[in-house]
């Protein structure tokens, strides 16, 4: 199960694309990194665990002219839906080999528990448990305690589209009323208290654009209000205004859109919970047009349609 | 060596303290899981264990920095005339950053080659470098990623810093490097130093041999002119780039910046912002040609720029410290150093 | 350098007359608010300026008037981006900022006594004009001037004015060419890379000078490398997007060398040398 099944899946697909995405180990046992593989020997290199973090997904616009495989978990495969609900992608020239996961790991988190030691080994053990080996010594961390929070609440650890299965479906034991959770008690705080601590978080953005380049559904890319002269909307400078508007923008750009993957938050540098604020704006899609991204291929995204009269949105009476 | 000295654990924050009432002083700070320089106050959670995440580099050169202002002003008589007055800042405060690492260091001599030993200087890096003392800190273990050895650093590293810390059992040995180091002794609570430069250097030694090598034994070789020139390897190498600059931010030695006029009504400001190879606006021209318009020839670029334009230039000094930020920080686990080890010819 | 203590600081200078070159290229003629600048300010043939427009930013720009002539600094602008639409928006009396000298000249010493071939293309005539009228200023250094110079249709022929004089020498020999047939355009017709192989010049003793659009430039190295022109006597003057000026900001390197401090000029021989340049 697992790899081995994986490697035979992707053995076979490759036969029929140009290239398959999947991940190999990177500069430590803790980190993984996409591979992309066109030769059948680079197959032994491909590992799943918990490590496999990055959303493969993203890579599939850019490869547009190329017929392409890829190894996508759960939560990365609503970005292959919402890619074909958006017309990003042609599903034909895309072979989807689907992962059941049961929750990956955050390295900050991991990072985190062992004193930021550098990593010797990682084992993850049948029962959930990881083992991190640093010159420290050994330290043994259950997974749900260093996964990212998107997994405390995954309604799909199956992927919702796949042409392959790489190990048995896995069914969410995750209550659907929980995923906003985190959103609606952070608006039970006071508008001030909100501010303060926003302005805390963005202070610390350096505006790399990481979280930008890798959100799957940030297709503007390279030309993102945020660089551009014309209109000249953001300023270069470096202070909170600027920061804020550019992380404004970014949210507001993916109402309705973000499948929440999580990658803008993991990628920053800074760890600032910038996911906080795609899921609000989720949230609030989902009340109001019971919308959700990336789960149907024939859904269109609320910001794509238009009706003079919405039934949950009061227009301003005049 | 006489320009010692050695601070009690116990007297280490009145120490700083001490020194934040006589200079602006840059310190690393917790916040939240991140460790950034901050200018230094009593309500700072303080993290000397691992490296910032980002490198004091913004304290001399901010990521933006006003050039100049400029004012229009009308001519009272003939109001189709409009006159420009410009203003320039260079004021800049007497600062001290304490908690550097000697990668950090390093990078700021890396900056000075470019920005102040040429016919034409720049007076805003320059003016700040002078201004600012550089107080390092020995390492106590390497990072993820980190691999300062093996492009000529190591954790106790002494090039770029002013004085060098190293924390021993009972406190910190201090050895003053320069004139501005050896004011640092003359902060408050500093000790004689002698009786532990000998804890301090075995302290040194232990950490050198744990920081890693990606280059192999025989050390970083010569860059394959032919690997480097193929575009199919750095097709292969970058294919997972996203672009991002998170790489040349967090670098200790990437200075590549922007200019840009900022204006509001009648006035306004020329300011410079760190800007990155990685962007493909950075090179775009006006009439839409670019000459970089791939991320693999931006990232080519970057490589080329630390490890082989910047040492052919400069006397065969790399323009990379081997902090590790670039590979520990990726968003995909770009490896540079795998990179560049892959680019060496057999 | 321009500024000795702050090289990003500009000089302020005034607009003293506009002349509309082409329907998307206008020439300007400045000169320093300090007479006394004007002065002592000195250049060489193929240095470049930076231009402000404050509010809206920098350009970079050949001072395309001849050192040999200090009445004005004249720069000449294509409207193609956020700069260079303010700068056609100035007119005279207007003020703007300069950066100037930056890069390096023509190597126009080593030149002397030599036969000079210039081909150029568009505003690609900008940096071969500032030499052009260097040399015709000092007639007596170089031996034949040969300028071979196209444009995509005959108005968009830059600096008419000089064009004509020119033709009018019999001290230089000047061929004009358009890209395609134009109602009253009676010279040649073609694209400068193959009306160069017409005329067909010699390489004997001369060294070529070329500027124009990159696709131009790539046929040219290619064409007069077939006339047997040695490529260190082929030379060319590049641009790139630059912020700095100074060589640091990143932009426009070409392997170690930096255009806007290295260059703009390159000899074929140095660009082959440098990564990407070719």
């Amino acid at each position: 199960m697992g790899p081995e099944k994986m490697k035979e899946i992707i053995t076979d697909v490759l036969k029929d694309v140009d290239v398959v995405i999947g991940y190999k180990q990177g500069f430590d046992k803790l980190h993984a990194t996409p591979c992309f593989i066109n030769k059948a020997e680079q197959i032994e290199e491909i590992i799943w665990s918990p490590v496999c973090v990055q959303n493969l997904a993203s890579f599939l616009p850019s490869l547009k002219a190329k017929k392409v495989g890829v190894v996508v978990k759960g939560c990365d495969s609503r970005t292959i839906v919402q890619y074909m609900q958006e017309g990003l992608i042609d599903r034909s020239k895309v072979v989807v080999v689907g992962i059941p996961c049961t929750g990956v790991v955050s390295v900050k988190k991991v990072l985190d528990k062992v004193n930021h030691q550098p990593i010797e080994d990682v084992v993850f053990e049948a029962d959930g448990a990881i083992l991190v080996k640093t010159p420290a010594g050994e330290t043994k961390l259950s997974l749900a305690d260093v996964s990212p929070d998107k997994c405390s609440t995954c309604l799909y650890p199956t992927p919702v589209v796949y042409d392959h299965l790489a190990a048995e479906p896995i069914k969410s034991v995750k209550a659907p009323e929980d995923v906003y959770k985190d959103v609606e008690e952070f608006e039970g705080k006071s508008l001030e208290e909100r501010k303060v601590y926003w302005e805390k978080e963005f202070d610390r953005c350096i505006r790399c654009y990481a979280c930008r380049n890798a959100c799957p559904m940030c297709v503007c890319q390279d030309s993102c209000i945020a660089e551009s002269r014309d209109p000249h909307w953001i300023s270069q400078k470096s202070n909170l205004s600027e920061k804020f508007m550019f992380h404004m923008i970014h949210s507001i750009h993916l109402a309705g859109r973000c499948v929440e993957c999580g990658e803008c938050e993991r990628v920053c540098p800074m760890g600032i919970p910038v996911n906080a604020l795609k899921k609000k704006l989720n949230h609030d899609m989902k009340a109001l047009y019971n919308y959700e991204p990336g789960v149907n291929p024939e859904d269109k995204p609320p910001m794509y349609t238009f009706s003079v009269e919405e039934k949950k949105i009061e227009e301003h009476k005049l | 060596m006489a320009d010692t000295g050695f601070i009690p654990k116990e007297k280490w924050g009145a120490f700083i303290e001490g020194l934040s009432t006589k200079a602006q002083v840059y310190v690393p700070c917790l916040e939240g899981d991140t460790v950034l320089f901050r200018p230094f106050g009593k309500e700072k959670t303080l993290c000397f264990e691992r490296p910032a995440n980002s490198p004091p580099k913004s304290v001399i050169f901010p990521q933006s920095d006003t050039l100049f202002s400029f004012t229009f002003i009308k001519d009272p008589d003939n109001p189709q005339k409009t006159e420009v007055e410009l203003k320039e800042h260079l004021d800049f405060p007497k600062t001290i950053v304490i908690g550097s690492r000697p990668c950090d260091a390093k990078g700021f001599t890396v900056y000075d080659r470019p920005y102040t030993e040429t016919d034409t200087p720049d007076p805003y890096y320059k003016g700040r470098r002078e201004k600012t003392t550089i107080v390092t800190m020995t390492c106590n273990s390497p990072s993820a990623g980190c691999f300062c050895t093996a492009v000529g650093g190591s954790p106790a590293d002494k090039e770029g810093s002013d004085a060098l810390i190293t924390e021993v059992e009972k406190g910190y040995f201090i050895e003053a490097l320069t004139e501005k180091g050896k004011e640092i002794l003359q902060g408050p609570g500093v000790e004689d130093g002698k009786a532990y430069q000998g804890d301090a250097t075995k302290k040194q030694e232990a950490v050198h041999s744990m920081v890693k090598n990606p280059f192999g034994p025989k050390g970083l070789g010569k860059v394959s002119p032919e690997l480097f020139d193929n575009d199919e390897f750095w097709d292969n190498a970058v294919s997972k780039c996203v672009s991002c600059g998170a790489c040349t931010y967090l670098c200790p030695t990437c200075y590549c910046f922007n200019i840009t006029d900022e204006q509001t009504s009648d006035k306004g400001e020329r300011i410079r912002t760190w800007d990155g190879c990685m962007y493909v606006h950075f090179t775009l021209e006006a009439s839409g040609h670019n000459p970089r318009p791939t991320k693999f020839q931006r990232f080519k670029n970057r490589v080329g720029h630390k490890f082989s334009f910047y040492p052919e230039k400069y006397n065969g000094v790399i323009a990379c410290c081997g902090c590790g930020r670039c590979i520990r920080y990726c968003p995909m686990s770009v490896d540079i150093s795998e990179i560049v080890s892959n680019l060496q010819g057999a | 350098m321009a500024n000795t203590i702050n090289p990003y600081l500009p000089e302020i200078v005034t607009i003293k007359n506009v002349i509309e070159e082409t329907p998307n290229i206008k020439s300007f003629q400045v000169v320093f608010n300090d007479p006394e600048r004007m002065k002592t300010f000195t250049y060489e043939p193929g240095q470049v300026g930076q231009l402000s427009v404050f509010g809206v930013g920098e350009s970079t720009f050949v001072i395309n008037s001849p050192p040999t002539r200090m009445d004005y600094l004249q720069f000449s602008v294509m409207k193609a981006g956020e700069v260079t639409a303010a700068l056609h928006d100035l007119y005279p009396g207007d003020q703007m900022g300069v950066r100037a000298p930056l890069g390096n000249a023509f190597p126009y010493e080593q030149m002397k006594g030599k036969k000079i071939l210039f081909i150029g293309g568009g505003i690609g005539l900008a940096p071969l004009r500032t030499l052009i009228l260097f040399m015709l200023d000092n007639r007596a250094d170089y031996k034949d001037i040969t300028i071979i110079y196209g444009s995509r249709t005959p108005p968009d022929l830059c600096y008419k004015e000089d064009l004509n004089e020119w033709e009018a020498r019999k001290d230089v020999e000047l061929i004009l060419t358009v890209d395609a047939e134009y109602p009253g355009w009676k010279k040649k017709v073609g694209f400068v890379p193959t009306v160069l192989n017409e005329v067909a010049p010699s390489p004997e003793d001369t060294i070529a000078i070329t500027c124009g659009p990159p696709i131009m430039i790539k046929f040219v190295l290619q064409n007069l490398a077939q006339l047997k022109f040695k490529d260190e006597n082929i030379i060319t003057t590049l641009e790139a997007r630059m912020k700095c000026g100074i060589g640091i900001c990143g932009r426009c390197n070409l392997g170690s060398k930096y255009i806007c401090k290295d260059g703009p000029v390159f000899s074929l021989a140095q660009l082959k040398e440098l990564p990407g340049a070719i």
